[in-house]
Order: C-alpha cells, then structure tokens, then sequence
C-alpha cells in the first residue's frame, strides 16, 4: 500500500508530523496512516487528520522496544513514506527500523514534497553549512524535527479507522530511573524575544550587561553552545546550535557571537537577527539583519539605555 | 635505528617544522640519523606566514630538483618597486625572462601548502613529524641540553635544533638571547585575495605560469614600513609589514592603514573582485646581523631560521625562508660531519660561513638603518610622485624651471640637513 | 578480557569548506579532514572505560585513502590497533551503507563486547549508524549516553533524551552512543603521538568483507548539496559613534514592530 504513515512516541510530535503527511497523503492521493502506541491517542490522531490509526499494543511502556514491530508493519504493508517525529527516542527507533527494513533515512528533514511523484527531503549537511536535496526511493524513511511543522486544528467529527494490533515487545535491555530534566532555564524555544551570549564575552560577570539588556527586552537569555557547555554560564538547554535548541523567536540579538554555522542553523528561523560584535567580518553579520561593529561593552549599555526610554 | 627504550632517545630532536627545521630533518634523515621534529601548530606551516617568495636556490642546495615537486605558485619574473602618493603611484617594474629560466630563480609560495609538504619530504626521508605538539621546555644536564620537555613527556637527543621561529622560545631557554624587544621585530599583516588566474594574468601582464614580487613604499602613512603584492596561481598576497614601536606612536591602527592602501586607487584596481580567503599576522624580524645571538650554539644545541634571526629586508628584497632552509642545511653538514658532539656547534657556524649565509648577513648588515629612517616611508615615496606629477603636468599653465621645480618640490618633503643625513646614513650603511 | 571498538569518521572540515557564490555549489578543494567531533568523545570513552574494567580498545573506520592520515591520530588517543575499511565507495556511503560495512568488519574481527559510536558525525549528522550497527549485528544499542559504567559483563549507561534521563543496563555485546558531554577529548602528548607509529593497523577492502555490490549503494538519490543561503536585509551600523549606531538600531528595531 503505497500510503503515508507517520509515527512518534510523543503526541505532540506526532500531530505535528500529520500536517506534512496531510499535505503528501493530498498530492499523492493516498491514505495518511498514523502509527502509535498509545491507544488513547487513536481518536485524537484522527481528528488531527488521520485517515487510519494502527495502535500497538504491546506490555511494555518503553518506546524504544517497538522498532522490532513496527518494521514488521511496515514491511508487511510498504507504505511509500514513514515519518518519525525527530526527538531522541524517535531517531534511535527510527535508525533500528531503517536497518531491519534495508532502506535509507533521511534525518531531520525540514522540508518534504512530491516532485515528478517521489518523494523529495531537504536536510542540513556539514553543520548548516549547506541544504541536502534527496530523492528517497522504497519506503521512504524520513525523521522531521520537532516544531517544524504546526500541529492541524483539530476536527472531532471526522472519523477514521482504527486497529489495534497486538505485539510482542521483547528488549534483553532493562530500563529505569526515569528523571525528568528540570528545566534551569527558560523554554527558550518558544521565547518571542533572545539576547545571546557568545565568547565574545571575557568572564561570567559580564552577563550582567546582557541580562540587564534582556529585562530592558523582555526577552529571554540564551548563549552558544561552547558558553553553555564550556563556561557553563547558563544550563545547556540555554544553547543555540545544531545540537543544541533552535529557536524561532521575533528578535534574536547576539552579542559577541561570532557566528559559526553550527549555531546560526539554530536562528535560521527568527524573524529579526541583530548582532553587535566588534568584527566586521564576524560571520554572523552576514546573517543578520542589523548588525553594530563595535565593542559591546560599549554598545549593549547604551542599548539597554535607549529601549528603557 | 632507534633504540626503543622507556627514555626514548634520537639522534636529532628538532623543535619547529618550518623551513629551517624541515631542511635540516630531511638531510639528518636522509643520511641515516634518527630524527624527530616536534610542531606546535596541527600541521606544519599552520603557524607561519609569509609575503612572500622562496629562492630556489636554498631548496636546490637540499636536493638538487627537488623544487620540481613544491607546491610553489608563479615564477617570479617581474621585479616592482612601488611609491606611493595620496593619489598617484610611481612604479618600476622590472621584467626579467631569464628569471624563470632553467632553475627559475624564485617562486611566490603559500606556507602552509609548502611547509605540510616540506615536512612530509622529511617524513618521507625517515623523520617523525609529531604535530599538535608543544615543547615548554630544553632539559639541561651538567651544563649541555640533553632533550626537550613537552607536557609531562621527556625526550632525548645527542642534539636539539631550535628552529621554532621568531621570538624563539628554544633559544631563549637555551640562554643565547633574551626576550625579543619590540625594536628587533616587524609585524607583518597580510591577506590572500582570490582572483581568477587569468584575470590576475592581465592585471600585471604575466604569463600563466609567471608571477610578480612587488614592494610598497609609501603606503604606511609615517609609520616605518612598507607594503608587498605577491602573485600566486589564483589569488593575490597582499600586505604590509610594519615596525610595531613607529605604530605605537601613531594614532591610526594598522588596520586602518591597511584598508586605505587596499583601498588606494593604485592599488584597488589590482584587486577588485576579489574574495578574501585568508587573513592573518606573523612577527618577522628585522634587525638582520645585529640581532642574531652573539652565540648560535651550545653543548648539544643549535639554533636555525628565524629563531636565529637570519633575516634581510633591504626594503625591496625580503629574505628570511631561503635563509632558513640554508641554515637547516648547514646544521645538518654540521651534525653529519662531527666526530665529537662538542665539534657539532664550530661545524655549524663554519657552514654558515661557507654556504655564504654568514657573509651575506655581514653585507647586508647595516640595511635596517636605512629602512629605519622615516621619510623611507612617507617622505621620499612623496617626494617621487610630486616629481613626476610635476613632469608629468599639462595644464596650459607655465611651469617653473626644471631645477627650481625639483628644489621647491624637495623642500616640500625633507630639509638640506635631513637630505644630507639620510644620505650619509645610506652610504655609510651600505 | 572485554573487547572495546571505538569507530570514528574522517570528515572533511567544514570550517575550510567555502560556498561558490555565483551557483552555490561547495568548494571542498581547501577542506582538511579531522576525526568527527563526537567520536573523539567516542575514542576517549573507550580507552578510558577500558582502563577502568582491563579491556583492549582498538579504533575502526570506513574511509578513502586519505583516512590514512586519521590512523595516527587514532591511535595517539590510546587505542591499542586500528582496523581501517579503505575504500573509495565511502565517499558516498550513506547511513546504511556505513552500517552494512562496519557490521561486517565488526563481524570479521569477531570479538566485540562494547562497541562506541559518537551520537552523530560532524559532516552529515544522520545519527543513525549507531543504531544501524547494533541492528544488523542483532545486539542492543544504548543512545545519547551522557555517562556508562561497565561491570563484569554488563554496560549500565544513563541516557539523556530531551527532556529527561533514564538509565539502561544491557549485556555484552552492546552499542553504545555517545553525548559530548560525556568527556573531554584528551590532546595527545608527544610519547601518545610517538608511540602511535608503532601500533598496529589492519586494512581491509570492502571486497574482504563478503557484501554484495548492492551493499555499497546507497538508496536515496542525493540530487543536490547547495550552500545554505539566508537572505537577510545586512544592515550594518560602523560608521558612527557608538551612541550613533545604538541610535540607529533602535530606529530600525522601532520600524520593524519589535520595540
């Protein structure tokens, strides 16, 4: 059954992924399938747009197990494309499955369409240096990042079918501990407002120049990911970067960034990018939208300044 | 071979994979020695810098045809001299085909593609190149350096060569010089700017495989120094080397002074549509004889290359990596051909001398008077373009007489006493 | 004694990496190679892991020619051999057909009790061979580990996955992924980079390793690799004081809606 599936162990996530899969289920003039393993979720996933929701019951809770059955699945039934929300636990799964099913897959895809009727994926390559384009042939296994997509409005009164299949879930791991990570920081990924903190800046107590501008702001401090993971000035959640948050905020102002792409693949999604740094050729004024060269020990004051008038 | 102990031990430790170091490890090698050069950048030539060009000659006396295989860029046939004015610029050039004939007497050269190869020649010969590696420290022991220390590790060696460049930690440790002075060393700044080959080609009127060494006079705006112009295969070496005391005084930044000779409408025109690729800042030093080390040698060590200071800047020829490599040769004459570990240091400097090295220096010895003096820089490149401006000048008008001209114009830019001390310190000097 | 493989990737970097402005296209011909990031994480947990429970740690990697240079670095990190898969098709490996190639050469040398992988490569950053391998071997794979302890003949290892942590056991074998945060690459000194020379090395061609030509292509269609372009308004306050500059950005800012 050429039709387009979707998956995430997180539901959020996985109404995001209905949206894409509406639009390619649309084109293609396919079904749009949603796997998931929590039974609850099937009515939800429907009114989302779902045209059929395959539920896998197995009786263990932890997702990792179900890659084994969900290959199965979907080797059983060859849907031309499986999208798996991008979070963690989504991309291990997603890597065992592609193993089993002998087919490619495309991480964090941030667009996906039909072109001459394949399936088409744009993805970053060499740290956002650069936009991978591919052509997937076979079952076209693509994971999409969280927050790229909007998750549809909700329609109760469609309905659709649901089967729940049984499964057996065996895992020779054990799991346990489950912490949860108590946020140090704000959600900076849904901030409307960032001031960020590069290595540009000497020592800890100048984040006070920044915090002082964020307050001015009203926005949210983040940082890049060696002030985070280096100087540990602010939690890890707290940075900007490929391997770190991308933030879509409606002003991003940085201050002694200087601009890697690593980071910029990050704030490629802001509405505004200012930055002050006090290297004309700092990569990251190529990117930005208002830039100040000059010192910003200088320059953030007299900022924070002139907004608090 | 090497005797594989917990001391390891070689023939030879060089500190530094420059040209002096490469030299001198590729002939150790080559004649059976064991050899292991330590660089403290991640690759050799990732620390170094140059204008610039390399003479042949120096990599001939390595290896006769061995410059076949370097990564050189263009044969240099065309020789300029620039001067500079506000907005004018008086240019020598002179062209010389049988510079590239033959053994091409020298190339223009990107360091870091030529420094991994030379290091890799040597490798090749049987060095150990250890790269990423710096070393803090000489060991020294009844008086005679016996190792270097890097980190937590010791190595040992019947001898060290210090050829870790400018400034050099090696031989400061080793007690033959004090810390350098900001008087004994220029900065040179410059940048790579690419250029389609055969736009460079008819820029400067070249063939594909010719290149032009120009120097820059003039373009500092007081401060003591000058300007360069390499040509490579496609891009453009551009900069200045300047001496940092004379900037010091200056309220504009050498930054500043830079942009404005990029910017220069002699200059800009050369350049334009351009991408800049490389950016960076080396220390050259500058005071020829007079600041190499009273002593180049100690029990059990050695210094080469610009650790040693071997350097000549008459203002339009720059010599510091042929230079180098010759030292590196002669100490490796010299270590091969001691039969004592006490002879290694007496061998080197009678190779130094008879290689030519020694007496060049001592020739060139009082040039850095004469770059030194101010109006070098400013004065007399003025000086030269007012001149022609005015020979140059139609304008319907009636000009003065020619030798009245030339004095008001003289006068213009420099006293009779300083005319005449300049003067006096150039003949003196040469 | 336990057997610890630590694989790494030769990537280009992307730092030498230039955009041709007028077409897009990438300029590699400046590029040097470096051992990926995370995998150096991956090297540097192996041997310290290995140093902690007595196992041998040997390093494994599928690359050209040119991934020679990467042995010495490899090996300077204190594995003990290196096992190199030379061969030109890994130019264009994808994620599985890395995985297909490493599983078999991990199925050559035969005695593997905990095999390392850096969460994702530096270059592509699929984050997927990790697990790939595992599969195809048919042994667990823990990923995104932040911190692992090996006791007897299990690996305990605390994953850190979004927004919380959990800790999993497995028996060996197991693949482990590894986080950043997990340690600190050492900087070899000058007796590890010496001493590299002198370790072992096996090189096999994938021809030594029994796949199939079908193994060696990868199944999507790459149909492009362009720089990334941002268009932004470049706006670029130098001129003036900087109380002029300030000035001017909070103009700006103020016609953009945003203060």
């Amino acid at each position: 059954m050429p039709e387009i599936w979707i998956y995430s162990e997180d539901t959020n996530v996985a109404e995001q992924l209905l949206t894409v899969g509406r639009e390619l289920a649309d084109k293609l003039i396919q079904p749009l399938c949603a796997v998931t393993i929590f039974a609850d979720d099937a009515q939800g996933l429907i009114a989302s747009g779902a045209d059929k929701v395959i539920v896998l019951k197995g009786d263990n809770p932890w997702p990792e197990c179900y890659a084994t059955p969900i290959a199965t699945l979907v080797a059983q039934q060859s849907p031309v494309a499986l999208i798996i929300g991008g979070t963690l636990r989504g991309k291990d799964l997603a890597a065992k499955v592609a193993a089993r099913l002998k087919t490619g897959l495309v991480t964090d895809a941030f667009a996906i369409r039909v072109e001459n009727g394949a399936i088409e994926t744009d993805r970053m390559m060499y740290g956002g240096l650069a936009v991978c384009t591919e052509i997937l042939s076979g079952i076209g296994m693509i994971t999409v990042p969280p927050r790229i997509y909007e998750a549809p409005v909700k329609d109760t009164s469609r309905s659709g079918e649901i089967k729940t299949s049984e499964v057996v879930v065996e895992t020779s791991m054990t799991v346990g501990n489950v912490c949860p990570i108590i946020r140090q920081g704000a959600d900076i990924t849904i901030a409307d407002k960032l001031v960020c903190v590069g290595r540009g800046l000497g020592k800890q107590e100048d984040m006070q120049i920044a915090t002082d501008l964020a307050m001015a702001l009203g926005a949210e401090m983040a940082c890049t990911r060696s002030v985070a993971e280096d100087y540990h000035w602010l939690p890890n959640e707290s940075y900007i970067g490929l391997s770190g948050q991308r933030v879509k905020p409606s002003l991003y102002l940085s201050m002694g960034v200087s601009g890697q792409v690593q980071h910029v693949a990050g704030i490629r999604d802001s509405k505004i990018i200012v930055a002050i740094d006090t290297n004309e050729n700092a990569p990251i004024f190529a990117v930005a939208d208002y830039g100040i060269v000059g010192d910003l020990y200088q320059i953030v004051p007299l900022l924070t300044e002139a907004i608090k008038k | 071979m090497r005797l594989m102990s917990d001391e390891e031990k070689f023939d030879a430790i060089i500190v530094g994979a420059g040209p002096a170091g490469s030299a001198c490890a590729y002939l150790l090698a080559k004649a059976g020695k064991s050899v292991l050069v330590i660089e403290r950048g991640t690759s050799a030539g990732s620390k170094n810098l140059t204008g610039g060009r390399l003479y042949t000659y120096a990599l001939e006396l390595v290896e006769p045809g061995l410059y076949t295989q370097a990564p050189l860029e263009r044969k240099v046939v065309r020789e300029q001299i620039m001067m500079l004015g506000e907005s004018s610029g008086v240019t020598i050039d002179y062209v010389d085909y049988s510079f590239k004939a033959d053994i091409p007497q020298s190339y223009t050269v990107l360091r870091a593609h030529f420094d991994e190869w030379f290091a890799g020649q040597a490798e090749e010969q049987g060095a150990m190149v250890a790269s990423g590696i710096r070393v803090d420290d000489l060991l020294i022991k009844d008086g005679k350096v016996v190792g270097v220390k890097a980190g937590e590790d010791e190595m040992f060696a019947d001898i060290v060569i210090g050829a870790d460049g400018v400034n050099s930690f090696m031989a400061q440790k080793a007690g033959l010089c004090n810390d350098i002075t900001t008087q004994m060393v220029g900065v040179g700044i410059k940048e790579i700017i690419e250029l389609p080959a055969d736009t460079i080609q008819k820029r400067f009127n070249l063939a594909p495989d010719e290149g032009t060494a120009r120097v820059i006079l003039g373009c500092t705006e007081g401060i003591q120094g000058g300007g360069f112009l390499y040509t490579n295969k496609d891009s453009v070496s551009l900069g200045i080397v300047y001496s940092p005391e004379s900037a010091a005084k200056q309220s504009k930044s050498v930054q500043e002074i830079y942009q404005d000779l990029k910017m220069h409408p002699a200059i800009y025109p050369l350049i334009e549509g351009g991408t800049t690729v490389g950016y960076g800042a080396h220390m050259v030093p500058e005071s020829g004889l007079k600041g190499v080390p009273k002593k180049l040698y100690r029990d059990g060590f050695v210094v080469v290359g610009d650790a040693a200071g071997f350097c000549i800047n008459t203002g339009t020829i720059l010599r510091g990596i042929d230079l180098a490599i010759v030292s590196g040769v002669a100490a490796a004459r010299a270590i091969i051909s001691a039969q004592t570990a006490a002879e290694v240091g007496p061998n080197y400097v009678s190779e130094l001398e008879k290689l030519n090295l020694t007496p060049t220096l001592k020739l060139f010895a009082g040039w850095p008077e004469i770059t030194s003096i101010p109006r070098m820089a400013s004065a007399y490149p003025q000086l030269v373009n007012d001149a022609l401006k005015f020979m140059f000048t139609v304008d319907g008008t009636v000009p003065d007489k020619m030798p009245k001209a030339m004095m008001k114009i003289a006068k213009k830019h420099v006293s009779f006493g300083q005319l005449v001390a300049d003067g006096w310190k150039g003949v003196t000097s040469i | 004694m336990p057997n610890i493989i630590a694989c790494y990737k030769w990537v280009l970097d992307e730092q030498d990496i230039k955009i041709n402005p007028g077409n897009q296209a990438l300029d590699t011909s400046r590029a040097k190679s470096k051992i990926s990031e995370y995998d150096r994480n991956a090297l540097e947990e192996a041997v310290l892991q290995a140093t902690k429970c007595g196992a041998t740690v040997a390093s494994l990697t599928f690359g050209n020619s040119t991934a020679k240079k990467s042995l010495k670095d490899a090996l300077s990190r204190g594995p003990e051999k290196a096992y190199w898969v030379n061969d030109a098709v890994a130019d264009t490996a994808d994620g599985f057909v890395t995985a297909t190639v490493l599983a078999a050469a991990l199925q050559k040398i035969d005695e593997y009790d905990v095999i390392m992988f850096g969460e994702g490569a530096a270059d592509t950053y699929g984050q997927q061979v990790g697990p790939r391998v595992a599969t195809l071997l048919g042994i667990p794979a823990i990923t995104f580990v932040t911190e692992m302890s090996i006791v007897g003949n299990q690996v305990t290892a605390t994953r850190k996955i979004g927004d919380c942590t959990e800790v999993t056991t497995a028996q060996f074998p197991v693949v482990i992924t590894v986080l950043p945060e997990i340690n600190k690459p050492r900087i070899p000194s000058l007796k590890q980079v010496l001493g590299a020379s002198k370790k072992p090395v096996t090189e096999w061609k994938t021809g030594d390793l029994g796949l199939t030509p079908e193994d060696l292509v990868p199944k999507n269609k790459i149909k492009s690799i362009k720089g990334f372009v941002m268009s932004r308004k470049n706006v670029l306050y130098k001129e003036g004081t900087p109380a002029e500059n300030v000035a001017s950005l909070v103009a700006s800012l103020t016609k953009e809606g945003l203060l």
